[in-house]
C-alpha cells in the first residue's frame, strides 16, 4: 500500500496543562502588544522542542488580571495511505471555512476522562458461591416442613426465607415475655406459628379478622388504624409491596401498607408503614422482624408516630 | 480514554458514520446541517449547508467521492466531499429516513416515510444517468405500504437492500427487480438501525424492543441476540474483535420525566459470540442515537441525544481484556 508522511495537525488530545518552564521564545525580538488598558502584553511564543510544543500566551481576565497561559502539545506524525494524506490537506468548507487549522474550541473539546467498565464473570462466580451455602444450610434444616406445617418438604415452603428464621426469634422472645414462661426458649416454636396456620391457608375476606367491618378503609377511623401501625426502615431498594406483604402477613391481618417511593425512579426510599387491624399483631410483628435480615439490611421496626396533621 | 466532544449540531444527533478509511466521521442531526470532522483529532473539515429540515440520514461513498444525505425536509441531497457543493437534490413527497450507496458509489437508494398520505418508498436512482436527477425519476421505485421502513442499508455486491420496518420486520429486496427476496419477523418493535459488518457477511439491528440481533445478509437467518433492559437505538459491529456495541436507554420522551441515575445512557459492549455484555462506558447526558466504529477498531464514536458527538480511542485495557469463559 503506498504510503505518504504527512504531519498530522497538533494532537491537542495531549494538550496538558502544567506551569511552562522558561523556554527560549522563538523570534527573540517580539514585539510587545499594547492594549486600551495600558498593560504591556507580550506575544504568544511558540516553542518547538522535539516532538513537543509549547505554545505560551498572556491574557488580560475579566478582572484586568493578566494571566499566562501556557499550552503544551506533543506533535504525532501519523503514516496514513496517500488518499487520506491528501483528505488531511483538504480546504475547510461551510461552517468551517474560515476555521484556522487545528480543531476549533467552539466545536472539538477534550471531554473529562471515562473508563470502561468492565464486567467481569468473576464477580458473577463469587456471588454464586456467597449464595451457595446459604442454600444448603436452608435445605438441611429439617425433613418435614417446620415452618408452615404444611404437607410439603419445608425448602419448599412458601415462606422459607421470611418466616423460618422469623419464628426462631420470635419463638425466643415470646417464650421469655409471654406467659408460659415455664417453657425453656426456643424449646418448641408452638406460640409463633398459631397465626401461621391462620393465614397459611386461603381465608375468604368476609371471613377474615375484621372481614365484618365492610368497606372498612372508606370510612373515616383510621385514627384507630394508628394504634396498630408500625414503621419498618432500612428497607432495600428493591423493596416492593408485596415483599412486605409477604413479610407481614403471617403476623396478621393488614389493612394497609404504604412504601416510600422516589417519585422519579418509583425505586423504595427505604421506609414503609405497616398498619395492622389489631394492635397485638403489630406488636408481634416488630417483635418478630425487628433486627431481622432482609436482603442484606437489617430492618429497624417501631411504632409509628402519630402523624401531625 | 478522554473522549473528543464535537459540538457541532444544535439539536440531537440522528445518524453517524465513517468512511471508509476512517480518517473522516460524517455527523447529522434534527437540525439542518451535515457535519464532517477527521476523526483523529476531531477537527471539523466542513459542512454540507442546504438542507432545511431535521437530517435523518446519511452515507458517504467508497471511495469518499461522494456524499448522500435525506431530510425530514422532503429531499435527498448528493453533496461533494472535498467541497461541500450541492450536485443534486432530489425532491420528495415525504421525509427521507434512510440513503445509502452501493458498492460502486453510481447508484443511491433511499426511502420516504409514510406521512401526510404519501405511502413509504424505497427509490432507486443510477447516478450515471443525469436523467434520472434532472427529472427526479428513480429507475425503480419500490412500495411498502404495510409498514414504514425505519432503516436500511445496501446488501452485499449491491445486489439487494436490507430493510428494517416499523413492525419489526426485515426484508431483503433485491436491488434489481425489487422483489423481496427473503423476509424475516425477529423483533417485535420498530428496528431503529442496521449496520452492516466488515465484510458484510452479517448485520446487526437495533430495535425498540430492548433487543439487538445478529442475522446473516443473505439468509436473514437469525444468529445472536443481546438483550437490554432499554431501547436498543443503535448498534455496531467491531471490525477486528468479536466485540459488539449497543447504545440506546430510554425514549427521548421518557428522559425529562425520570432522573439520569437510571437513565441507562452508557453504550455498552458485548461479545458477539457468548452474548454476553462485557463492558460500558459512560458519558452521554441522554439516549445514545446511534454509535459506529472505527473501521481500524481502535476507537469508537457515539452520537447522542444530547446532540453531542463522541469519538472515543480505546485504552490498552480494552485491547489486553480476555473474556473469561
Amino acid at each position: 500500500m503506498p504510503t505518504g508522511d504527512y504531519d498530522s495537525k497538533p494532537s491537542w488530545a495531549d494538550q496538558v496543562e502544567e506551569e511552562g518552564e522558561d523556554v527560549e521564545p522563538l523570534s527573540p525580538a517580539c514585539p510587545a502588544i499594547v492594549k486600551d488598558h495600558g498593560y504591556v502584553l507580550d506575544t504568544p511564543r511558540e516553542v518547538i522542542n522535539g516532538n513537543i510544543k509549547t505554545i505560551t500566551e498572556y491574557k488580560l481576565d475579566e478582572n484586568d488580571k493578566k494571566i499566562k497561559i501556557v499550552r503544551t502539545f506533543k506533535i504525532e506524525t501519523l503514516k496514513a495511505s496517500k488518499v487520506v494524506a491528501r483528505r488531511k490537506n483538504w480546504k475547510k468548507f461551510g461552517n468551517s471555512e474560515f476555521d484556522p487549522p487545528g480543531p476549533n474550541v467552539a466545536t472539538t473539546t477534550v471531554s473529562d476522562d471515562v473508563l470502561m467498565t468492565f464486567i467481569t464473570n468473576k464477580e458473577d462466580l463469587n456471588n454464586q458461591e456467597e449464595e451457595d451455602p446459604m442454600n444448603k444450610l436452608k435445605g438441611q434444616k429439617i425433613v418435614s416442613c417446620r415452618i408452615c406445617k404444611g404437607d410439603h418438604w419445608t425448602t419448599r415452603c412458601p415462606y422459607k426465607d421470611t418466616l423460618g428464621p422469623m419464628q426462631k426469634e420470635l419463638a425466643e422472645q415470646l417464650g421469655l415475655s409471654s406467659a408460659d414462661k415455664e417453657k425453656a426458649p426456643g424449646a418448641e416454636p408452638e406460640p409463633a406459628q398459631a397465626p401461621v396456620s391462620k393465614t397459611g391457608k386461603y381465608v375468604p375476606p368476609s371471613l377474615r379478622d375484621g372481614g365484618s367491618r365492610r368497606g372498612e378503609s372508606m370510612q373515616p377511623n383510621r385514627r384507630a388504624d394508628d394504634n396498630a401501625t408500625i414503621r419498618v426502615t432500612n428497607l432495600s431498594e428493591d423493596t416492593r409491596e408485596t415483599d412486605l406483604q409477604e413479610l407481614f402477613r403471617p403476623f396478621g391481618s393488614i389493612s394497609r401498607i404504604y412504601l416510600a417511593k422516589d417519585k422519579t425512579t418509583g425505586q423504595s426510599k427505604g421506609f414503609a408503614f405497616i398498619s395492622f387491624h389489631r394492635r397485638e399483631d403489630a406488636a408481634r410483628a416488630i417483635a418478630g422482624v425487628s433486627g431481622f435480615g432482609y436482603d442484606h439490611l437489617i430492618l429497624n421496626v417501631e411504632w409509628a408516630k402519630p402523624s401531625t396533621n | 480514554m478522554r473522549p473528543i466532544l464535537l459540538q457541532g449540531h444544535e439539536r440531537s444527533i440522528t445518524q453517524i458514520k465513517y468512511n471508509r478509511d476512517g480518517d473522516l466521521l460524517f455527523t447529522v442531526a434534527k437540525d439542518p446541517v451535515v457535519n464532517v470532522w477527521y476523526s483523529v483529532n476531531g477537527e471539523r473539515l466542513g459542512t454540507y449547508n442546504g438542507h432545511t429540515g431535521a437530517v435523518w440520514c446519511v452515507d458517504v461513498d467508497w471511495e469518499t467521492r461522494h456524499v448522500l444525505s435525506g431530510s425530514a425536509d422532503n429531499s435527498c441531497r448528493l453533496w461533494d466531499c472535498e467541497t461541500g457543493k450541492q450536485l443534486a437534490h432530489l425532491q420528495t413527497n415525504s421525509a427521507v429516513r434512510t440513503c445509502g450507496f452501493d458498492f460502486g458509489g453510481n447508484i443511491i437508494m433511499f426511502s420516504t416515510d409514510k406521512q401526510m398520505g404519501y405511502q413509504c418508498f424505497v427509490n432507486f436512482f443510477d447516478l450515471r444517468d443525469p436523467s434520472q436527477i434532472e427529472d427526479n425519476e428513480p429507475y425503480m421505485k419500490i412500495n411498502c405500504s404495510e409498514s414504514k421502513i425505519t432503516s436500511a442499508v445496501w446488501g452485499p455486491l449491491g445486489e439487494n437492500v436490507i430493510a428494517g420496518h416499523e413492525n419489526g420486520e426485515l426484508n431483503l429486496y433485491s436491488a434489481k427487480s425489487g422483489e423481496i427476496v427473503n423476509s424475516i419477523k425477529e423483533h417485535s418493535k420498530q428496528i431503529n438501525d442496521i449496520q452492516a459488518s466488515r465484510d458484510m457477511t452479517m448485520f446487526i439491528t437495533a430495535s425498540k424492543d430492548c433487543s439487538a440481533k445478529l442475522f446473516d445478509c443473505t439468509t436473514l437467518e437469525h444468529q445472536k441476540s443481546f438483550r437490554t433492559e432499554r431501547p436498543v437505538n443503535s448498534a455496531a459491529l467491531s471490525p477486528n474483535y468479536d466485540h459488539v456495541v449497543l447504545g440506546g436507554g430510554q425514549e427521548a420522551m421518557d428522559v425529562t420525566t425520570t432522573s439520569t441515575r437510571i437513565g441507562k445512557f452508557e453504550a455498552r459492549f458485548f461479545h458477539v459470540a457468548i452474548e454476553e455484555e462485557f463492558g460500558r462506558v459512560k458519558g452521554h447526558f441522554g439516549p445514545i442515537n446511534s454509535l459506529a466504529f472505527h473501521p481500524d477498531g481502535k476507537s469508537y464514536s457515539s452520537g447522542g441525544e444530547d446532540g453531542y458527538v463522541r469519538i472515543h480511542y480505546f485504552d490498552q485495557q480494552y485491547f489486553d481484556f480476555e473474556f473469561e469463559s
